[in-house]
């Protein structure tokens, strides 16, 4: 019984980390549909970011995220400004295939960079646990990125509806044409929302990197967890990412506990197709207009 | 080959039967027959190295057909088309090295049974639209790989599979890299073969209204259903048969090559190079990709992979419509812009 | 009694909301019904559940007496009944003579067999709705009446035996609704059963032989198009309450007939 809530309680924390990851690609899609594959790579990305800061100036990685958000915020502004803007409005597999295009880019310009090794972020306490009664233990690191994972989610969901910057991507998400007509600058909004979700996905590579290892070629999985939760959640739904994150980070976990061989690996794809032909808008719906078509 | 290119959004366009007006019904058909015993005469001419790159070059063709099919021609953008690719190749090894049946049964079967499963999972997904489609294919081609990793017993799950090819265990002889450059050209002209015909036929002109209007179709009385699970099984089977050729010349392939996303990703950059929805812009697209990369393979080591992602986004930003549209165009005496593209997709 | 198409009792809820309910109505050979309705009565929700674009929650729908309740919509236009969209849906990668010929192919009975007969009844339908002139043109280069007589042009290619028109008018100026009106007068002299579903009142009741109102999804009246014109409850369905009875004081008798509502 306590692998049981182990594995249970470790699902739930790990799910808490994906919803961070999944977030910012959910936003993306839900506001400008466009599917982001070199999601996963911004997410690798943040994490050497933190891991550098660590190794060269000893800060540490919770607060390096900052600084791994910030630079990853700068770097999706620019891409979404200067590329994805360009082919916004052609066929999905024209963005599907550019953003495939900066996937390899990044994955490889790291893999040349900081070669392709596994690497993690050190620190003195990530690796302390707390036990519990049944001998189950809490990992201290993963329960503070869990915490820090949620905190950063509602702090979005507070932005998105209090702001003006949130309200003017929202809107944006809604209708563009009527947004525009009100005076919001949607290539400066998409740009916007591009770097925020770029941002997110740096902040939780950080956190990744305290917790577990990383090497360039993890881009690809976190992409496609990425894709699973939002469609879980719902397209910018970022309460559906959380719950999203969640139920993938316990199907995987009781996966890991209870299957042979690599079936873990196949879970998260089951459940993501089992939705898609029973739901097909996501298990709790979506943050915007189901009749907006997709193209 | 011109021919069919130029005719191809000719008035009267798409209806079956006497399309190739100006340059008469068989012009293409002999164009085709005239490159094939072209690419007979090449092979004298290459090394052994050149002939695997050129043979390569061949079984993308089928691939980038195969995708034109429900990607280009119905609209349907599949993420997962490597799927047919690993199953045709796995369906082959263990044919052969199980049930040990010779090499050309296999084959067929194995395009066959991509076929019945591109059939069995297109119709609930082709339901759905847009990315879920995309993202769903993606799904089931890597939950197909985990399936084959996991069935250990029939395929060798990681450890791969080996086709017995050699000695006296072999069922069929192994065909030599000048008998693979055949297959994978009879592959090749096979695709485009199927690929005209659709083109020139009544089900070709319903895939193009269901890409153009799936509403619209339907109620012109258009089985939209039916239209785009066979051209989904029929993208399955070239794909199926590629798989088997592929994994019959590598002997020994394992389940993270033989569904690895990037060859999906090759396919549709093809077909967008080339122009989605022509006969020839898949073609145009293989040939130029494949070149492009194993010449990047081989003078950047390290970074081809970088340069290949720096390639696929400025071609997407620069020409989305592909190498045929703006032939065409240029031919109309509108010219090319890469402005021009660029204004039409923008923010 | 032959009707072509009969409805009965069909309702259809989107979540909470009933779009339709319990809604009955028959059209018998070479009538024109015609169905009227503010907006969100359910005028297309009814076109589109006869066409199998959506599928009744209730009730029958009936073909020329087979029942093709929630039958798939391509199901539906071989049975003989084609329709145009309200919001209009070419081919957009083809030319209007094109677009025309998908339908000659895929139409009733077995279509067009060769690209020459298609052609042929193609051109045929375009020279019918005077669209000749822009035969090669592209759809997105259409004006909105144009494109209207498109629609129409590709509904008739399939040579149907009852035609479903949804707001054919829609967005068209004053001088180009005559115009229309004629040819929908035309078809229905040459005995084309017709169900044509209008915002514009005064249209209906010049092409209809009956006219069904529809208000929040219920059928609210039919009969003939004076008598359901002349309806107090239709005024007021169009109008409110307050105006009906203004209307009704001044001893306005012909209806809310006053142009495009």
């Amino acid at each position: 019984m306590s692998t049981f809530f182990q594995a249970t309680l470790n699902g739930v924390l790990q799910g808490g980390l994906f919803a961070l990851i999944a977030v910012g690609f959910s936003l993306v899609w839900g506001v400008m549909n466009v599917v982001n594959l070199a999601h996963g790579s911004f997410v690798v990305l943040g994490a050497y970011v933190a891991w550098e800061l660590s190794n060269h100036a000893g800060i540490d990685p919770f607060l390096g995220m900052v600084g791994s958000a910030a630079a990853l915020f700068a770097l999706g502004y620019l891409i979404q400004r200067g590329l994805v803007n360009l082919v916004v409005n052609a066929p999905i597999f024209i963005t599907l295939l550019l953003t495939f295009g900066l996937d390899l880019v990044l994955v490889q310009g790291m893999n040349i960079v900081f070669t392709g090794d596994f690497q993690a972020i050190r620190t003195s306490y990530a690796s302390r646990g707390i036990g519990l009664p049944g001998g189950v233990q809490v990992p201290l690191g993963r329960l503070l990125t869990f915490a820090v994972a949620v905190a950063v989610t509602l702090a979005l969901v507070a932005l998105m509806g209090r702001t003006r910057t949130g309200l003017a991507i929202m809107a944006t998400g809604m209708d563009r044409g009527a947004a525009r007509l009100m005076g919001i600058r949607a290539r400066h909004v998409y740009a916007l929302t591009f770097g925020i979700a770029a941002g997110l996905a740096g902040a939780a590579g950080a956190m990744i990197g305290t917790v577990g290892t990383f090497h360039p070629a993890d881009a690809a999985r976190y992409t496609l967890i990425s894709f699973v939760i939002a469609v879980l959640g719902g397209l910018g739904n970022m309460y559906g990412a959380l719950a999203g994150g969640v139920v993938i980070g316990l199907a995987e976990s009781w996966a890991g506990q209870y299957l042979s061989g690599t079936w873990s690996n196949a879970v998260a794809f089951a459940v993501l197709v089992v939705v898609l032909l029973v739901r097909p808008t996501g298990l709790i719906g979506r943050a915007f207009y189901e009749a907006r078509q997709e193209a | 080959m011109r021919a069919a290119a130029t005719a191809r959004r000719a008035p009267g366009d798409g209806t079956g039967g006497g399309r190739y007006t100006r340059y008469g019904r068989y012009g293409p058909w002999a164009a085709g027959a005239a490159a094939v015993l072209a690419a007979i005469a090449l092979q004298s001419q290459l090394y052994v190295g050149q002939e695997r790159v050129v043979g390569s070059v061949f079984m993308f063709i089928v691939l980038a057909q195969g995708w034109n099919l429900i990607g280009g021609f119905a609209g349907y953008a599949s993420f997962g088309q490597v799927v047919f690719f690993g199953l045709g190749g796995y369906t082959t090894a263990v044919l052969m090295a199980h049930a040990r049946w010779p090499y050309w049964p296999a084959l067929a079967v194995s395009g066959l049974v991509a076929a019945a499963f591109g059939a069995l999972i297109g119709t609930p997904l082709l339901r759905l639209r847009g990315h879920y489609f995309a993202i769903a294919t993606l799904g089931v081609a890597e939950g197909t790989r985990e399936v084959v990793n996991n069935l250990t017993g029939l395929t060798g799950g990681g450890a791969g599979i080996t086709v017995p090819t050699f000695g006296a265990r072999a069922t069929t002889a192994y065909l030599g890299e000048d008998g693979f450059y055949l297959l994978f050209l009879a592959l090749a002209a096979l695709a485009l073969a199927t690929a005209g015909l659709v083109t020139r036929s009544r089900f070709g002109l319903a895939l193009r209204a269901i890409h153009q209007d799936e509403d619209a179709a339907a109620s012109m009385g258009i089985n939209t259903t039916r239209a785009k699970v066979s051209a989904f099984a029929l993208s399955g089977l070239l794909g199926g048969l590629a798989g088997s050729a592929y994994t019959f010349q590598l002997v020994t392939v394992y389940p993270e090559n033989m569904f690895d996303v990037s060859i999906t990703v090759l396919m549709v950059i093809m077909v967008v190079i080339g122009g989605s929805g022509t006969l020839l812009g898949p073609l145009l697209g293989a040939v130029a990709l494949q070149f492009i990369s194993e010449w990047l393979r081989q003078s950047f080591t390290e970074a081809h992979t970088f340069i290949l992602g720096a390639i696929i986004v400025v071609v997407v930003i620069v020409m989305p419509e592909g190498a045929v549209t703006y032939l065409r165009e240029a031919r109309r005496g509108r010219g090319f812009s890469p402005l021009a593209n660029i204004r039409r997709y923008r923010l | 009694m032959s009707a072509i198409l009969e409805v009965r009792g069909v309702g259809r809820r989107f979540g909470g909301l009933a779009a339709l309910s319990a809604v009955s109505l028959a059209v018998a050979e070479g009538r024109t019904l015609g169905v009227i309705g503010p907006n969100g009565a359910g005028k297309s929700t009814l076109v589109n559940v006869v066409t199998g674009h959506l599928k009744p929650t209730s009730g029958r729908v009936l073909i020329d007496g087979r029942d093709l309740t929630g039958a798939r919509p391509w199901t539906i236009a071989k049975a003989g009944v084609a329709r145009t969209f309200q919001v209009v849906k070419p081919f957009r990668g083809m030319t209007v003579r094109e677009n025309v010929m998908v339908a000659a192919v895929y139409g009733a009975g077995a279509g067009s067999r060769t690209t020459a007969a298609a052609r042929r009844a193609a051109d045929e339908v375009i020279e019918r709705v005077g669209l000749a002139e822009h035969a090669d043109r592209a759809p997105a280069e259409l004006p909105v009446a144009v494109a209207r007589r498109l629609e129409l042009a590709r509904a008739l290619a399939l040579r149907p035996r009852l035609l479903l028109l949804d707001e054919v008018l829609a967005g068209l100026r004053p001088a180009e609704i005559g115009p229309a009106l004629e040819l929908i007068r035309g078809l229905a002299a040459d005995g084309m059963t017709i169900v044509i579903v209008e915002h514009v009142v005064r249209a209906i009741v010049a092409v209809s032989d009956e006219v069904l109102v529809l208000n929040e999804g219920k059928v609210l009246t039919s009969g003939p198009p004076d008598q359901v014109m002349s309806d107090p409850r239709v005024i007021e369905a169009y109008l409110g309450h307050r105006y009906a009875q203004r209307h009704l004081e001044s001893g306005g008798g012909a209806g809310p007939v006053g142009g495009t509502s």
